[in-house]
């Protein structure tokens, strides 16, 4: 079927997870160089904002004495005064990793300024981190009978108290509590045991509609994305409106800024199999939509995610569902690139094989065999891409190191691989049933575009001149960007928010072609 | 302390008790009571002035342990006091005391330990609600309520405590426990005060809403306490505590160098934050107290009427004016304290200190809330001389 047929038929829409900054993954991983020292970051951001995050450091230069980090916006007000830093500890095992807390007393896109002193010298990075309340909890059982205990005991105290007050309160010292005074007592109780309940019913539906407004205020909700086809085998995306967005009109809401050059990455993951894979950039078009001319596309049901960033540097990823029938399009060009695979299985994560395949190119792929735990996959030009992973399970919620290397069509490591949007490698995790997308860089899961605006905040408070004009992420000033050779290593910084089963797609670029690695892993 | 007057003298033997349960000296409680509710109300202007300045990054402040200081001080002193006279062989000390659940004691000893237990239970409801709804996301929040029960429980525990020991008591001791009472209704009156301090701001003092809100409490405790403290002057002397301990704060805590630890920081904040200038409670109670001689003896309704509308208009005649004064450049100086911003408030938001909120969208809705106002002013007179009358007949 053409796309074209059934062209203004639309289907859009949208699953809003509620997650900013990827979906369902919400910690922050970053790799830096402040100063001499090249630092590893973990931060687990806190389930509701105002809240604690956890703040990990490593330092794989050895002589860090110590690290201080604050925590401040990137834009707006509440970026001119740093509160004094805080002093991480360091590890009684590893005097090189240091951990803390940080508090995020507001939703936002903030940075934290790691300070690291040593044997070298100092340095700082700045880590964007963008800090969105998840979710409420909900009382333990426990907690809960405990309070509704101490209710009970109260209620009956007061009631006590204020009928003993009644009945002997007014004797002189020495009388005795008559008829009268005992009667008007029953009479207090009682009608205090009213009013106690009156206030009891009053405060129940306060605390319900208190807990209401404010989960409705804090909690996180992605923009909706409107996704249609129009004719021409096009793809029209409107971004809807949020509230929690509106509502935070400096340090969230601001208009969009390019990220590797481009304001929008689009990924259409074909469902459930996860066996077509497409990285696209549409247009901005009028209305403040975006357009986007689509490559030949296999028909299929899609799961689209769209990642944003904001001049606040506060990213999204939206997400929407769509129904596209097989689409001629037009030929993949620029930073556009595609993948096909076999469907997800928790088999192929085994020490043997995946499969991918390359940028204007979705053949079939052929399987081989790795003698270690490495995986492989064989990408239709011939090359492999292969994941040096480490022998044994992989856990969640902890960082982990992705490395992968491509292989020519010799067997030979290719050490030549070109920047891909400025980057020596893009790597998309996936969950199987969609719940977690991430989109990861080698300098980690913030987008670049947040790194360089917070890295320009940086030069502004060292006095280093800094340019007037809102500054502008091109491939060709992106911090982290890849600029001489890479390869033949590539490797990600990330950790999986939750066990389950995950589809990697890792992008490299090399002879001008954009090359997709597809890898599966079972997480534990 | 309830005391040791030998029974010998030939009097009925419920006379006999009356008079061996008489104060002749300030009963050791009220001391406690006088430490214990001062260190809560200083405990909780430092701590809103250490959310304001520092920000709340643990719970172990300074201004935290002084509140919890007050708490455990009346815990421990009401438990002792109540055990004390449950298991006491002194008949005059079981004698001035009630029964609850087989425990006998001051009323006052347990309606301050049921204030204690109140607060320790706002602590894991808080804890709870801090993690699920966020940090200190507001004041009022329904755990925050509870605590406030509490330190009223704990407030008026203290109160009662002391008035009973004072209406037991005769002459110089009298005098010196209402003198005591009058300095605990005056912190009571700020703990209040604390509460609705979001609506007495300068930027209300031309709206109803300011008179609305003042009026539903204030009155209430005003005349109450100046009532049950038999001194001609009682409401001024409660009104002026109120505002001496606030004032003292306003000039007190700003000489003290803090920075704001926690980010983001809007207002790059050098000193302590305090909270703004009391509202002028000293002229409407001056104005009760002046009612309170002139109508004395007479129907309690028509005291209660006349004396709650002389209360709203002194104080709409004089916060009328005062408002226009306070969001003037005259006020922005250490004494009125229109300088200070918490480190929360962006600079953008400083200028809006210094114009009126029309809280009431029209005319009507205005008059409408000063109309409630007055109403307001006159039941809860009303019921400030009721509850004024009760603790004035307390004796044990």
């Amino acid at each position: 079927m053409k796309t074209n047929r059934i062209a203004w038929l639309v289907l859009s829409i949208l699953i809003a997870e509620p997650l900013a900054a990827h979906i369902g993954s919400p910690d922050v991983f970053f790799q830096g160089d402040a100063g001499p020292y090249h630092l590893v970051v973990s931060i687990r951001t806190p389930q509701m904002v105002p809240g604690v995050a956890e703040i990990q450091i490593r330092s794989s230069t050895p002589g860090v004495k110590q690290i201080k980090i604050v925590p401040l916006y990137i834009v707006g007000e509440g970026s001119k005064y740093p509160p004094p830093p805080d002093v991480l500890l360091p590890s009684k095992d590893d005097p090189q990793f240091f951990s803390g807390k940080l508090w995020l007393m507001a939703s936002g896109s903030w940075q934290v300024r790691v300070e690291a002193d040593g044997d070298a010298g100092s340095g700082t990075i700045a880590v964007p981190v963008p800090a969105a309340a998840r979710s409420t909890m909900p009382m333990q059982k426990s907690l809960g009978a405990l309070l509704a205990g101490l209710m009970v005991l109260l209620v009956a105290g007061i009631v006590s108290i204020l009928g003993a007050a009644r009945r002997e309160g007014q004797l002189e010292p020495g009388q005795q509590a008559g008829p009268t005074q005992k009667r008007a007592a029953r009479f207090v109780m009682a009608g205090a045991l009213m009013i106690v309940a009156a206030v009891l019913a009053g405060g129940a539906f306060w605390w319900k509609t208190a807990a209401a407004n404010l989960s409705n205020r804090m909690i996180y909700t992605a923009p909706e994305l409107f996704v249609s086809l129009v004719p021409g085998d096009q793809m029209l995306l409107r971004i809807g409106d949020s509230k929690w967005h509106t509502r935070r009109p400096d340090t969230v809401a601001t208009p969009l800024m390019p990220d590797h050059g481009h304001l929008m990455h689009l990924f259409l993951i074909r469902t459930p199999q996860m066996d077509r894979f497409y990285h696209l950039h549409p247009m901005p078009d009028k209305g403040g939509a975006f357009l986007d001319d689509l490559p030949p596309i296999a028909a299929g049901h899609y799961q689209v995610f769209a990642d944003i960033v904001r001049v606040s540097g506060f990213p999204d990823t939206l997400s929407a569902q769509i129904d596209i029938p097989e689409t001629t399009g037009k030929p993949l060009s620029g930073d556009d690139s595609t993948a096909s695979a076999p469907p997800i299985s928790a088999d192929s994560q085994s020490p043997k094989e995946a499969s991918g395949a390359s940028a204007k190119d979705t053949g079939s792929v052929k399987d081989t065999k790795d003698a270690q735990a490495n995986l492989i996959s064989s990408l239709p030009d011939g090359t492999r891409m292969i994941w040096e992973r480490a022998p044994g399970p992989l856990p969640a919620n902890q960082l982990l190191w992705f490395k992968f290397r491509l292989e020519d069509t010799n067997g030979k490591s290719v050490a030549n691989l070109e920047p891909y949007m400025g980057m020596a490698g893009h790597a998309e995790f996936v969950r199987s049933d969609l719940s977690v997308f991430a989109h990861v860089h080698p300098d980690g899961s913030v987008p670049m575009a947040a790194v360089q605006l917070a890295d320009a905040t940086l030069a502004k408070n060292a006095a280093i001149p800094a340019s007037s004009n809102p500054p502008t992420t091109t491939e060709m000033n992106m911090p982290g960007m890849a600029t001489g050779p890479i390869g033949p290593e590539v490797s990600f910084p990330y950790g999986f928010p939750k066990p389950g089963l995950y589809r990697i797609f890792v992008q490299v670029k090399y002879n001008g072609r954009v090359e997709t690695g597809v890898f599966d892993a079972q997480v534990k | 302390m309830a005391q040791t007057v030998p029974f010998g003298i030939s009097a009925p033997s419920a006379e006999r008790t009356r008079i061996a349960a008489q104060a002749t000296s300030i009963p050791w409680f009220v001391w406690s009571g006088i430490i214990s509710v001062s260190s809560i109300c200083f405990g909780l202007y430092w701590d809103i002035s250490w959310h304001m300045t520092i920000g709340r990054d643990t719970f172990w402040t300074p201004a935290h342990l002084l509140i919890q200081f007050g708490g455990i001080l009346a815990a421990v002193t009401c438990t002792y006091l109540i055990f004390s006279t449950t298991f006491s062989h002194d008949p005059a000390v079981q004698s001035s005391s009630v029964k609850v659940w087989g425990f006998r004691g001051p009323i006052g000893a347990f309606l301050t330990a049921w204030g204690g237990v109140t607060m320790v239970t706002s602590a894991p409801f808080d804890n709870w609600w801090h993690n699920s709804f966020g940090l200190d996301v507001e004041i009022l929040s329904p755990p925050h309520v509870v605590l406030g029960w509490g330190i009223l429980g704990v407030g008026i525990g203290y109160l009662v405590l002391v008035v009973s020991a004072k209406n037991r008591a005769t002459g110089a001791v009298r005098a010196k426990l209402t003198w005591l009472f009058l300095y605990l209704a005056g912190l009571g009156l700020m703990l209040h005060m604390i509460l609705i301090s979001e609506y007495s701001d300068a930027r209300f003092m031309h709206s109803a809403v300011f008179y609305r809100v003042l009026m539903l409490v204030t009155p209430l405790l005003i005349m109450g306490y100046a009532t049950a403290s038999e001194h001609k002057w009682g409401a001024t002397i409660v009104a002026s505590v109120y505002m001496a301990v606030e004032l003292a704060g306003l000039w007190i805590l700003p000489l003290f160098a803090a920075q704001p630890k926690l980010g983001p920081v809007y207002t790059n904040v050098t000193h302590m934050v305090p909270m703004g200038f009391p509202v002028l409670l000293i002229f409407p109670a001056f104005a009760f107290d002046l009612v309170r001689a002139r109508l004395a003896g007479r129907n309690k309704w028509l005291l209660a009427l006349v004396a709650g509308t002389a209360y709203l208009l002194t104080l709409i005649l004089i916060h009328w004016t005062f408002g226009s004064f306070m969001i003037s450049p005259l006020a922005r100086n250490w004494f009125f304290g229109m300088i200070y911003f918490p480190y929360q408030e962006p600079a953008s938001m400083h200028q809006l200190a210094y114009q009126f909120e029309k809280y009431e969208p029209t005319r009507a809705a205005f008059f409408q809330g000063l109309g409630l106002a007055w109403v307001f002013a006159f039941l809860s007179t009303r019921v400030g001389i009721a509850f004024g009358g009760w603790l004035l007949k307390v004796r044990r």
